[in-house]
Order: structure tokens, then C-alpha cells, then sequence
């Protein structure tokens, strides 16, 4: 009731547990051999307890299983034993009829315990240490038993009843086969023994029909063998709509079934939650899968079974958290908002797995991490203003109420909040005196506050030792350090100098010090879920070979790029410790992007894509997915990048607003740039200012972009009319980039503008041509090793030029000098179906062959510069990616 | 309506086949209405018109409009003949059986009628099975209490019952009777489409069974609903019609309805206490508390509805009189949840917060869907400075209903209290949406924008005004209007307010700071605009005060005189052509 906490961790005993139990005993019943009696091998013996640890303690699913479940794991898992430990269990369980029977039952248990000198047992005889994991379950049993009312007796009896009972109506049939088969095991049967086998039939018959009644359908989970079916009229055992939309093979057996496990709450009886600890990780596991890919989740199913759990368990508040992560990853506003009210309302933000009761009674609640919960929900669904007022009123409720962790969240919240929305917005905000810097004064512009309140987080997150905050913090301080051109913070007056640089150095260190501390993070050992997440592994893995073989097949076939992903082994670290080590790759690879190392960038990004992939978030891997193909596009020509993109396809359906469609118009678009298809160019340019202003909100840097490809389409259209501007007026141009390049360390970008002003130098005339031959010389390595096609291309054919318009060098003397750049470049740029400069390489080959008197050479390079020449003035081309799509 | 000698008999009737039925509560309802009807003097003697005395006095003086007994024009009652009984010897198991019943001893009775095929002895059956599930539902509820709050107790009868009344029903050998059990376990079972349809079905055929109206009533939660139901005339609707419509919140159709029915039902206690209770909800308190008084005179021992009135007692602050209600219902009896409530609100009023949550979790025990307990507990909480635990007791009622807007101010308050004035606005909507016509909602969620915290006057400005427009009896908005409007620097908006608010207060003859503050403004706002004629007026009101307000208007009203005396040919010209 209201304000008052229910002692976590409540343990009923069930007749699931009573099945547990009656197996406990089987394995370590007290004989004098090492190998008791019903094994025949260690190995058995082994995986039987393994079998029940996982029983205990995994969390894939909210109820227990039915006995019918448990009868087929132990099918997979008993081997040889099989019959047997199924006879065991059902008879001993059927032999439970009346209260003393339990009574009896559970004083048997406690023998299977060793006594607290368990250390002087004889060797050799297995007794349960009563502080192992089983021992302590079955004292759970014991002491949960113990304390039932009469009544609670009375009911327990009443539920192995209904649970033996189902389990019986739906292998029956298995159970009569085997009856006639050999006809010793009737008291397996032991409940119908008096009754003949019409009989049996015609009472599962009447029980089938009373329930279709009750619930008009029959319960799905009740996989009735096909001899029982024909005899129970026709049953529509209904097809599964979820599994086709969750095709993607990814747990999607689980999803599903627990979504139709919900038509049989109705059916009173034989439905039990597992111990609040296996459902609180289960919630967890639930969370983490949906915060790292919630368009994997179908709304409904989820929601279908989060309301069966809120039947079973009301007072369990987390489930709303849940409810509120389903719809906000579904883009269900209103009811994120309510759930997440309704949570924090009925828990005050002190329920879950994580919360410690403070030891002096702390009755203010933690409302704080509501108000934190509900800016990121705002942030989310693109409110920033809102987001940034909720999180100032976290800012201030964290620090009245003294929760400091709270703090330096809500302030790494803001910060990502600063950093993700365009500053024209937020200047009315922060601008106010009621934001939470006000003692940093009004004065700096917003990217100073954002660097302070960094390193205000920073500071408070390293204090606190919230491990992964501080990586994340690094991580964020360098980002800030990558996009943002450094200035002397608190500049006043017009004589300080603007000093304007960026600082590669500081971006590497602090990306070095985050992955520092996550690497030290995974030393720190798993926690208990992950150690849940193992149990339920090993549970899915008996059912692999039924199964997956299919999928497996279907998924390699899929990702050929990773061969990584498919035999991961569940590993100990846990899935936010792996996304920000994703993210701390990503951001590497951004960082040698722009620095100009493509080489690098790509390791980065390969990195990313086999090792974290399965633990990132499903934009994140489609970002890497996008940097690498883009990657293709440069090096690789167009042809390739076009197939990679392909697989990216299929691979990121389900991603909302896809950033592998924008890649694919930029991809278009320059192609179409390169083979001089403007009409095309502009079309493309159109679409992707359509995608960057659709309904939901509009993307400003993709409109951005949108306009800036549209500028570059328009200049390309120009360069034909007036092919060569006055050379003079670009140098000084050139000049400033190149000295702005330096400053920025922005090597690639700097290499081209160096590139630039040799063309320009040559354009100038012939005796320019030694300083730019040295140019393009001294540019050469930087070029060839990071640079793109393009890049490559042109610095051949400049360099080719200079040597041809140098008055004191002679082709015949030394052709190769030229031919051999001049080769490189039309390869690359046949690559890149860049037909201009390709027709520009051939023509200058042409003239080359003229020199040498090589007229068949000089046909073919003429050719081809025909043909170049052609597809350039004929933009019309068969194969268009953009029509096939 | 149909005549009231009709009416009579047809109650008559009606209760004796509730009573063999053993539907109880139905026959008490029909049995009260049935005295409820005037008597014709001439026919009784004194004795019995005793019982209906009264004091009509009282009654009287706050009837506003003579109810005349005519019914509305254009509706034409049909009038459902009285059942035929079909076993009028009744068999020997019945009277068994029904005595079993009336002992409680449910499952005995059912098995006592298990082969009579009767309507009235399959209907005992079935109901008494239903009893004996319900019964131990009870038990189990309690016996199966889990630590996560679930119990799945459910009454084990429904599933055969349904059968057994489908059959029945579709093979048309259903009486009305029948017809509203079938609708009552099709309801537990949570079909309520069909059990709609049949409960429908049940009062139009049998319209005296107020339980089937009740279940019929439950079910209709939205007006849609309700214009969806295909009803027969019958003057048993309007009774229905009365006790929905509180439900939905339509309280003056609600009101109208029963003032209705007084015509026929002149004194009935029943009708009295609706017509309270919905002139609780229209916070007409005095006249409430006039009826309830009158309420308890005739009907000493009454329990039912008592709640509203210890409410209405504890607005009005009357320490005894709730003492004295809390201890004659204690009296009659202990374990009812209005009991407790009223025991709750007692403690509450004495400030003893600590007790009264005890009895309102009580109350809650005995009714875990109380929506008004959970709504004052969370008060009490509130008093005891327990948020949390607050907020969950409100959260609690929104859950039960979420149209409850006094929960969803509280949840609204409660977060205003934590100093989270933007997370609370979230729950201050939410009762604005609900209960957009009180002024005391509106009011709270602008100082919600006012805080010092978010400061966003812009909006507080609009609350305000819809505040001011929904009769706002504590004037607040008005004065709020004029000053935010000042203090933002719109002195035209800020004079028409504190204009309105000065005639509000001449019109109620409040006195107190703000008359002299709106004066002030006003006598210096129209100085500055060179109106002197209406500066002038302000500035003499504001001599009849005293304090250095006096001392300001006197030396206003003399730099008019100077500043008219220099020029006085322009404006003594444009204002008095």
C-alpha cells in the first residue's frame, strides 16, 4: 500500500519449485558411490546440475514453466535418462495428494542437505552444501513452506494438481504410447489409474471444451500431439502474427511466446511468476534490448506481456518503466509520457534492481530521476526547449535533495542535449537567469558553456567514480574538441588575438582516457544479471539444434562482413560498457575522417563493426555501416559501394529515418557529379532536401547538406561555361585555405589545396612549372596514403601536366616519367566514371603516343577519350541504382 | 409518470418477487421508494403518515420551483405489465432452499434446487452458486494475498455459470431475473459488450430490479455509451437515467432528474441523498447540509452516503457535529467504509494525521476501490508532509478513475510541494482537462507558472483569465490579473483588471489591502493618462482610508489641481463639450 515497500525478493513456492526440488533430490541423493544411482556418468551428472542452476536462475521469461516445458528440457538434457527422470518426477509429484503428503515431502528435502559440519562428510557421497546455490534454493523451498497458512497448503495442492494435470492432457498421448508399450509404468499415471482410457480422453475432451468456451480460443502454449488433436474436434492452433514481423531471427521464439502466453491468464490456476529476482532481471534484460534496437521489439507483443505481468504483479512498479521504454522507442508520445508519470509516481524512483535502501530511512523518494527521465524523454521526441527546462529543474532538485550521481547525469544529459540541437535554438534558453549556470555568468557564448558544463560533469563524475559517466564524459570532451575550433575561453576586448586552431592532440587523449577506464571497468567483474544472462543462455542453447540451424545459415549469409557476430559467446561485459566502447571507436573514426587519414578511419570503423556491433544500438552500427561504405565510394569506385550498400539495405530495415537512404542520394549524387549527369544531380539534390523536411521534423543539417550539394551541382553546371577562371584571383583563395588547413590540422584537406594552387601555378604559365611540380611532389605522400581516387587522379594528371608544359623536358627521353601517372589516373578515374578528367588523362596520353610515333597506342587512348567524352554529353545510362530501389 | 397509486402497486409487486428471489438490496431499494410515495391523507390515518413527516419545513424552503407530478411533455411511459409468477404453489425444495440462503449457507441451498427446472428455482440455484464463489472469492483474496500485490482469486463458479445461462438464454427459456444474473457474470468475465446487451434486455422486461439498473449503470461510463442503450420508457429510467448522469459528472441533469421525481416520490430518502450528493459536487454546501440533517432526523440509522455529508462538515469545520455523526455511525456500524471515512475525516479535522490515515486504510481494506478514501489519504499525507507516500495514494485513485480530478490536483500539489513546479504542470493539466468550469484548478496551475523556479508569467496570465472566467469565488484571479499585467508593463490591461476587481469587491462588500492597492494603481494610472476626472474619483475613495496611502491620493489630487489650473481651457473643453 501506499509509501510502504514490500521486502524485495518474496519466494512462494509453487509446484514448478516443488518439481525443482523433487529433481534436487534426485541429484544429489545421499548414496555411498561418487555416480549415484540413475547416472551413469559424471558428465550426466554434471549437466543435470547445471541444468537445475540455470533452472534457478535465469530470466527469460516472467512465468515458470509448465511441467510440460520442463519434461521436454529434460528430455534434451537427460539423454538416456530421460524416461526416467520424467517417470520420477510426474509420479513423484502425483503421489502428492493430500496436505501430509507435502508435509512428508518437504521434511524429505531437508535430508538432502549436509548439516553446517558438512566439512566432515565422508568422501565420495554427494550432500548438498546447504550455502551452494541449490542448497540455499531448497531452503528458500523449506522456509517458504514452512511459513504457509493451512490454507497456502491446501492451495499448493490444489496448483501441482492443475499443473500435473495439463501437463497430462497434453502428452498423454506420449505417456499412452509408452504405456502400451511397456506395461509397467502405470503408476506414472497414478491419478487416472482407476479410470479406463476412454474415460481419460472424454475428461481432457470436456476440459478442452470448457476452456475453449472460457476463452473462445484455445490456449497456444498447449502443444497438443496430432493423435489428441484429431480427437478433440477441430482446434485452430493459431498462426503466429508475431514471428513474421519479428523475422529477423533474433530471440524472436521468446518475444512471441510470451506474447501468447497472455490468452491463458484467463485460465485460472497454472500460472506462476518466478522469484521477483528472475523477473527484476528479466525487466532489465527486456530494458537493455530495447534501449540498444527498439524497432526489434514489436509494440504490442511486449505490451501484451508487460500487462500480464501488471495482472500477475501490481504492485511491481517497474513494469510501467518498461511500458514507458516500449512506447518511447515506438514513438507512442502520450503513453510514454503517462507510464513514465505513473511509474515514478507509484515508486518514487526507489524500485528496481539497482536501488539500495539508504540505511537512515530516506522518505523524500528520488523524484529527481524523474525529472531526468523525462527531459531524455523530451530530447528524444525532439522537444529540446522542454528537455532543457525539465533538466534544469532536475539540475536543481538533485542538488536539494543532496543525490549528487543524479547530478552529474542530469549534467551529462545537458551537455549531450547542448551538443546534439543547433545552437540558434538554445540561445533564448540558457540565455534566462534561471539556468543552471548562472555562476558562470550570461556572457559566454553557448559553445563555452557547453565546454564548462563538460568539464563541470567531468570533474563531478570522476569524484563520484561513476566509471562509465567519466568515459562517457571523455568521450563527449572529445567530440567538443572535434567539432569545435578552439578559442581563447573569456576573450574580451578586440586586441586579443584570435587564435584560432583545433587540437588533435586533446581529442586523442581524451578518447585514450575513456577507453582507459572502460578497460578498467571490465576487470571489475560481472554483476548478478549477466550471471542470469548466463543461465538463460545455456537454457537457449538446449534448444539449438531444434531450431536455429535455419537462422544461423540465413544470418551468415547475411553479414559476411562479420563472421564475428554469429559465435559470440555471451560475454561477462556488460552491454553499456560495450556501447561506449563502440562509441569511443566510432568517434576515432570520425576524428582520423576529418584529420585525414581514410586508412585509419576505416580500421576504426571495421573495429566497431566486428567486435561491438551486437551491443550497439542499431543507428549507431548503421552509421558505421554508412562511414565504411562511404569509405568503398572513395577507394573503391562507385560499383562496389553500390553492393555493399545493398546489404546494408536488408540489414538496417527497420531503422526509422534511415541514414543509409541519405548515404544512398549522396552516393548518387556524386556519381552523378563525376559522370556529369547535372539532371540528374539535381533530382537527386531535390530528393534529399525532401527527406531532410518530412513530416515528423526537420533535419537542419541534412538540409544543410541538401543545399550545399545543390551549390556544388550549380558550380559544376558553370565549369563548363567558363572552364578556367582567371588563375590569378584563385590564389590568393588557395593560399588562405591552405594556411586555415594547417591551423585546423586538417592533413587531406590541406594536401588538395596544395594540389589546387600547383594547378593554379601551372595554369600561370610555363615558367611556373618547377614550383608546382614541387608541390605536387611535396603533397605526394600525404595523397597517395590517405588520399581518395579523385585526389589521387588529379595529382597524376598535374603532375603529368607540369612535366609535359615544362619546355626543358622531352617525351621521347623519358615517356614513362608521364605515361605511367598518366595510366594510374584514367584507371582510377575509370573506377570513378569521373568522365571528364578520365577524358582529359586520355587526351594528354593521346598526345604523349602522338610524340612517340606510337599511332596504334595513340588510336586506343584517343579512343577512349572519345568515349569518355560521349558518356559525359549522353547522360543516359541502363543501370540506375536509384530506379531498381 | 405514471399515477402514483400505479407506481405503488406496481413496487408492491415488485418487492415480493425481489424478496423470494432473495435479491435483497433490490427489494430494499423498491420497498424504500414505495414509502417514499406521498400518501393521500384522506385515506391514512396520522399513524401512518408518520413515518413521512419529516420536516418538510426545512425541505420547503429550498425547493426553489413548486415540482408539479406532470411528467415531461412528448415521453410515453409504457407500462410493462406485472410478471405472472409461474410456480405459484411454490415446491417444497424451494422453501428449503431459499431458507438455506437466507441462513447464508449458499452451496446447501444450490444443492437442495439441483434438479427443479423451474425459471425461479434455476435462477436461486444459479445465484446461490454465484454467492458461494463470490463468498470464498473473498476468503481466497485474503488467503492468497502475494507479496507483489497479486491475487488471483476469482469466483470459480463463473465459468459453469456461463455455460449453464448461455444455454439457457440462447434457447430463450431466460426470465428477466436470470437475464441479470447472466449479465452480471458476463460482466465479471469482462465481456461487457454482451453484458450490456443483457442487462438491457433484463430491465426492459423487468424494469423494479434496481441491482440490474445498478450493474447496467457501472457499465455505462462514457455518454456514448449511455445513448447507445436501447431503453424502454419506464419511470424506473429516470431513476436511472438520474444516478448515471451524477456518474458522468452532468450534475444539474442529474439534478433536474431527481427534482423530478420528488414529484412522485416525495419523501424519499433515497432521492434526498442523490439530490445532496449532487449538490455536494456543485459545492452548494449549506443547502447540503440542510438535507443530510434532515436526512438523519428521519433516518437515524442511516450509513450510506454518510461520507458526503462528514465532508461537507469538515469544509464547514463543525468539530462536534462531525463527532457526533462519527460516533452514531461507529454505532450502527463499525466495518462499513463510509464508517471509517467519516472517522478519518474526523481525525483529519482535528489534525491528528497520523489516526485518520489509519481508519482511511481501514476504509480502503474494506473497499480497496474507494476512489474517495485514496484521495483523502493522500491529503493526510500531504498534511504529514509524506510525498511519496501521497502521491502513490493519489496516483492509486487516478488508477481507479481517471477522470478524478481531485486526485490529479493533489498529485499536482504534491510535486508543486517537492519544488518540481514543471513536473507538476503535468498533473495540473490533467485536471484542468477534466474539470475545465473550477477556478480553484486554473488558479493553482498559474501559481504553478508563477513560481519563482519557472517564472513563465506569459502562461500564468492565461490560467489566470480562464480562472476569472469560470466564477472564481475567492477572487484571486482578478487581483492576480491586474498585478501580473503591471508587472509585465501593460498598464492598460492592468487598469481594466483592477477595475474589474474593485466592482467585484464593491459588489460583495469585501474590504481588506487590495481595495486600496486597486484605488492606488487606478488614481495614479488615469493621472498619468491625464483622465483626471477618474483620477480624481480614486483619489477621494482613497481618502476614507487611512495609512500613507491617504497621504499619497491627497498630494495626487493636489498636483491635478495644479496641473488642471495651467491648463485648463484644453481639457475642460474636450471632456464637458
Amino acid at each position: 500500500m501506499a509509501g510502504v515497500l514490500k521486502a524485495p525478493g518474496a519466494f512462494a513456492i509453487t509446484p514448478h519449485k516443488v518439481s525443482v526440488c523433487v529433481l534436487v533430490q534426485i541429484y544429489a541423493s545421499p548414496s555411498q558411490i561418487s555416480i549415484p544411482f540413475p547416472f551413469s556418468s559424471v558428465s550426466q551428472h554434471n549437466r543435470l546440475g547445471l541444468y537445475l542452476l540455470a533452472l534457478t536462475k535465469s530470466c527469460d521469461d516472467i512465468l515458470e514453466p509448465k511441467l510440460e516445458q520442463l519434461i521436454s528440457q529434460l528430455r534434451e538434457i537427460g539423454g538416456l535418462l530421460d524416461h526416467w527422470l520424467t517417470d520420477h518426477l510426474t509420479s513423484r509429484l502425483s503421489s502428492l495428494s493430500s496436505p501430509d503428503d507435502l508435509f512428508n515431502f518437504f521434511n524429505d528435502m531437508r535430508g538432502v542437505l549436509g548439516g553446517p559440519d558438512s566439512g566432515v562428510m565422508e568422501d565420495d557421497q554427494v550432500i548438498l552444501d546447504p550455502n551452494s546455490n541449490l542448497g540455499m534454493f531448497l531452503r528458500r523451498c523449506i522456509l517458504a513452506f514452512n511459513l504457509l497458512t493451512f490454507e497456502g497448503i491446501c492451495h499448493l495442492l490444489t496448483n501441482i494438481g492443475i499443473y500435473c494435470k495439463e501437463a497430462i492432457s497434453s502428452c498423454s498421448s506420449y505417456e499412452l504410447r509408452r504405456l502400451d508399450d511397456s506395461g509397467n509404468d502405470l503408476e506414472s499415471l497414478s491419478e487416472y489409474e482407476n479410470m479406463d482410457l476412454n474415460l481419460v480422453f472424454k475428461k481432457i475432451n470436456e476440459e478442452m471444451e470448457a476452456r475453449k468456451r472460457a476463452t473462445e480460443r484455445v490456449s497456444f502454449h498447449l502443444h497438443l500431439p496430432k493423435e489428441l488433436s484429431t480427437l478433440v474436434e477441430d482446434i485452430e492452433v493459431f498462426a503466429d502474427p508475431k514471428s513474421e514481423h519479428n523475422d529477423k531471427g533474433r530471440e524472436s521464439s521468446s518475444y512471441s511466446s510470451s506474447g501468447d502466453l497472455l490468452r491463458d491468464v484467463d485460465l485460472n490456476g497454472g500460472v506462476f511468476l518466478r522469484t521477483n529476482w528472475q523477473i527484476q532481471g528479466y525487466l532489465m534484460e527486456q530494458a537493455d534490448a530495447i534501449e540498444k534496437d527498439g524497432s526489434s521489439f514489436t509494440l504490442n507483443a511486449f505490451e501484451l506481456t508487460l500487462r500480464q505481468l501488471q495482472k500477475l504483479a501490481p504492485e511491481l512498479h517497474r513494469v510501467h518503466f518498461l511500458r514507458y521504454l516500449n512506447s518511447l522507442y515506438h514513438d507512442d508520445y502520450f503513453s510514454a509520457l503517462e507510464n513514465l508519470h505513473r511509474y515514478f509516481d507509484y515508486s518514487a524512483g526507489t524500485e528496481g534492481f539497482d536501488f539500495v535502501p539508504p540505511a537512515g530511512c530516506n522518505s523524500f523518494g528520488r523524484y529527481e530521476i524523474a525529472l531526468l527521465c523525462l527531459g531524455m524523454m523530451h530530447f528524444h521526441f525532439g522537444h529540446p526547449k522542454q528537455a532543457l527546462e525539465v533538466l534544469t529543474e532536475a539540475v536543481r532538485v538533485s542538488q536539494q535533495h543532496s543525490n549528487d550521481t543524479c547530478l552529474a547525469y542530469t549534467l551529462a544529459a545537458i551537455c549531450n542535449l547542448l551538443s546534439e540541437i543547433g545552437f540558434s535554438t538554445t540561445s533564448g534558453i540558457l540565455g534566462s537567469p534561471f539556468s543552471p549556470m548562472t555562476s558562470v555568468g550570461t556572457s559566454l557564448s553557448v559553445q563555452q558553456q557547453l565546454f564548462v558544463l563538460l568539464k563541470g560533469s567531468l570533474k563531478r563524475a570522476e569524484s563520484l567514480k561513476l566509471k562509465q559517466l567519466v568515459a562517457a564524459n571523455h568521450l563527449a570532451m572529445a567530440k567538443f574538441n572535434l567539432t569545435h575550433v578552439q578559442r581563447p575561453l573569456l576573450s574580451f576586448g578586440p586586441k586579443t588575438s584570435m587564435k584560432l586552431r583545433t587540437c588533435p592532440v586533446t581529442v586523442c587523449k581524451e578518447l585514450r582516457l575513456g577507453y582507459h577506464l572502460i578497460s578498467e571497468f571490465c576487470c571489475e567483474g560481472s554483476t548478478m544479471t549477466t550471471d542470469g544472462a548466463f543461465s538463460t543462455a545455456w537454457l537457449k542453447n538446449l534448444q539449438k539444434p531444434v531450431g536455429s540451424l535455419v537462422l544461423s545459415q540465413d544470418n551468415s549469409s547475411r553479414d559476411n562482413s562479420n563472421p564475428f557476430l554469429f559465435c559470440t559467446q555471451p560475454s561477462s561485459i556488460p552491454g553499456s560498457v560495450l556501447q561506449l566502447v563502440g562509441s569511443s571507436y566510432l568517434h576515432r573514426a570520425t576524428a582520423w575522417e576529418i584529420y585525414g587519414s581514410a586508412p585509419l578511419a576505416r580500421v576504426n570503423a571495421l573495429v566497431y563493426a566486428t567486435c561491438v556491433a551486437d551491443a550497439s544500438s542499431s543507428s549507431d552500427a548503421a552509421l558505421v555501416h554508412v562511414k565504411l561504405i562511404q569509405h568503398l565510394a572513395v577507394f573503391k569506385g562507385y560499383e562496389e559501394a553500390f553492393s555493399a550498400l545493398k546489404i546494408a539495405e536488408e540489414k538496417f530495415l527497420s531503422v526509422s529515418k534511415s541514414r543509409i537512404l541519405i548515404l544512398k542520394l549522396q552516393l548518387l549524387h556524386e556519381r552523378a557529379l563525376h559522370r556529369g549527369h547535372l539532371k540528374l544531380a539535381q533530382q537527386v539534390c531535390d530528393e534529399l532536401g525532401v527527406l531532410a523536411s518530412s513530416v515528423t521534423a526537420v533535419d537542419m543539417e541534412l538540409k544543410i547538406e541538401a543545399s550545399l550539394r545543390h551549390a556544388r551541382t550549380l558550380l559544376a553546371a558553370k565549369q563548363f561555361s567558363q572552364k578556367s577562371g582567371n588563375a590569378v584571383v584563385g590564389l590568393p583563395h588557395a593560399l588562405a585555405s591552405l594556411s586555415y588547413c594547417q591551423s585546423f590540422n586538417l592533413d587531406l584537406l590541406r594536401a588538395s589545396a596544395t594540389l589546387t594552387l600547383a594547378e593554379l601555378w601551372l595554369s600561370l604559365g610555363s615558367n611556373h612549372t618547377k614550383t608546382a611540380l614541387t608541390l605536387i611532389h611535396g603533397a605526394f605522400p600525404m595523397i597517395l596514403g590517405h588520399g581518395g581516387l579523385e585526389l589521387c587522379a588529379r595529382a597524376y594528371i598535374a603532375e603529368a601536366k607540369c612535366y609535359l608544359s615544362d619546355p626543358s623536358f622531352s617525351v621521347s627521353d623519358n615517356p614513362e616519367v608521364v605515361l605511367d601517372p598518366l595510366r594510374q589516373a584514367s584507371d582510377e578515374l575509370h573506377v570513378l566514371e569521373y568522365h571528364e578528367l578520365a577524358a582529359e588523362g586520355f587526351y594528354l596520353m593521346a598526345i604523349v603516343f602522338d610524340k612517340l610515333g606510337q599511332l596504334e597506342k595513340r588510336e586506343e587512348a584517343a579512343a577512349s577519350f572519345k568515349n569518355h567524352i560521349m558518356a559525359l554529353e549522353n547522360p543516359q545510362d541502363g543501370e540506375d541504382p536509384l530506379s531498381n530501389a | 409518470m405514471s399515477s402514483k397509486e400505479s407506481c405503488r402497486n406496481e413496487l408492491r409487486t415488485a418487492i415480493r418477487q425481489l424478496t423470494d428471489r432473495c435479491l435483497y438490496s433490490a427489494s430494499k431499494w423498491a420497498a424504500e421508494q414505495l414509502v417514499g410515495i406521498e400518501q393521500d391523507p384522506a385515506k391514512f390515518t396520522p399513524s401512518n403518515t408518520r413515518f413521512q413527516r419529516g420536516s418538510s419545513s426545512i425541505r420547503r424552503r429550498f425547493r426553489t420551483n413548486e415540482i408539479t407530478s406532470t411528467p415531461p411533455t412528448g415521453v410515453a411511459y409504457v407500462s410493462t405489465p406485472v410478471m405472472e409468477e409461474d410456480e405459484v404453489i411454490h415446491g417444497d425444495f424451494y422453501l428449503l432452499a431459499k431458507s438455506y440462503f437466507d441462513c447464508r449457507e449458499y452451496r446447501r441451498a444450490a444443492h437442495v434446487l439441483r434438479d427443479q427446472t423451474g425459471n425461479k428455482s434455476v435462477f436461486l440455484r444459479c445465484y446461490a452458486l454465484y454467492l458461494a464463489g463470490e463468498k470464498r472469492k473473498e476468503e481466497e483474496m485474503i488467503e492468497l494475498e502475494g507479496p507483489l500485490g497479486k491475487s488471483d482469486a476469482v469466483n470459480r463458479e463463473l465459468v459453469s455459470l456461463e455455460r449453464e445461462l448461455s444455454s439457457l438464454c440462447k434457447n430463450g427459456m431466460i426470465d428477466p431475473f436470470g437475464l441479470y444474473l447472466y449479465g452480471l457474470v458476463l460482466k465479471e468475465k469482462g465481456n461487457e459488450n454482451l453484458a450490456r446487451k443483457v442487462l438491457v434486455e433484463s430491465v426492459n422486461s423487468y424494469p423494479w430490479n434496481w441491482s440490474a439498473w445498478s450493474e447496467l449503470q457501472s457499465l455505462c461510463t462514457t455518454v456514448d455509451i449511455l445513448n447507445g442503450l436501447n431503453l424502454s420508457n419506464h419511470w424506473m429510467k429516470e431513476f436511472f437515467l438520474a444516478s448515471v448522469y451524477q456518474e458522468l459528472r452532468m450534475h444539474n441533469e442529474s439534478l433536474s432528474k431527481y427534482e423530478n421525481l420528488q414529484g412522485t416520490f416525495t419523501f424519499s430518502n433515497y432521492i434526498q441523498a442523490q439530490i445532496a450528493k449532487a449538490r455536494y459536487s456543485l459545492r452548494e454546501f449549506e443547502q447540503v447540509e440542510v438535507i443530510f440533517e434532515d436526512l438523519l432526523r428521519n433516518d437515524p440509522y442511516r450509513v450510506e452516503d454518510m461520507d458526503t455529508y462528514s465532508n461537507v462538515l469538515y469544509t464547514k469545520e463543525c468539530f462536534s457535529a462531525l463527532s457526533y455523526l462519527a460516533h452514531r455511525v461507529i454505532m450502527t456500524d463499525k466495518y462499513r467504509p463510509e464508517s471509517c471515512c467519516i472517522i478519518g475525516n474526523y481525525y483529519s479535522l482535528k489534525g491528528q494525521h497520523e489516526k485518520s490515515v489509519i481508519y482511511f486504510r481501514r476504509a480502503l481494506k474494506l473497499n480497496k476501490n474507494y476512489l474517495s478514501a485514496w484521495t483523502l489519504m493522500g491529503h493526510e499525507y500531504v498534511e504529514m508532509k509524506n510525498t511519496p507516500a501521497a502521491v502513490d495514494a493519489y496516483r492509486r485513485a487516478v488508477d481507479i478513475n481517471p477522470r478524478d480530478y481531485r486526485a490529479w490536483y493533489g498529485l499536482g500539489q504534491a510535486y508543486e510541494m517537492m519544488g518540481m513546479p514543471h513536473y507538476a504542470l503535468h498533473y495540473f493539466r490533467k485536471s484542468v482537462f477534466f474539470q475545465p468550469i473550477d477556478s480553484r484548478l486554473w488558479i493553482a496551475m498559474a501559481q504553478c507558472y508563477e513560481s519563482e523556479q519557472l517564472h513563465m508569467l506569459e502562461e500564468a496570465i492565461k490560467c489566470y483569465k480562464r480562472a476569472a472566467n469560470c466564477n472564481d469565488t475567492e477572487a484571486i484571479a482578478l487581483h492576480r490579473l491586474a498585478k501580473l499585467h503591471r508587472e509585465l508593463g501593460y498598464p492598460e490591461e492592468a487598469a481594466f483588471y483592477y477595475r474589474k476587481d474593485l466592482e467585484r469587491m464593491e459588489a460583495e462588500e469585501r474590504e481588506g489591502p487590495n481595495i486600496v492597492e486597486a484605488l492606488m494603481f487606478l488614481a495614479t494610472h488615469y493621472k498619468a493618462q491625464k483622465r483626471f476626472e477618474e483620477a480624481e474619483v480614486y483619489c477621494t475613495r482613497l481618502l476614507d482610508y487611512t495609512g500613507p496611502e491617504r497621504e499619497t491620493a491627497k498630494s495626487l489630487l493636489r498636483g491635478m489641481r495644479m496641473a488642471q489650473s495651467s491648463f485648463p481651457s484644453m481639457d475642460v473643453e474636450h471632456f464637458h463639450p
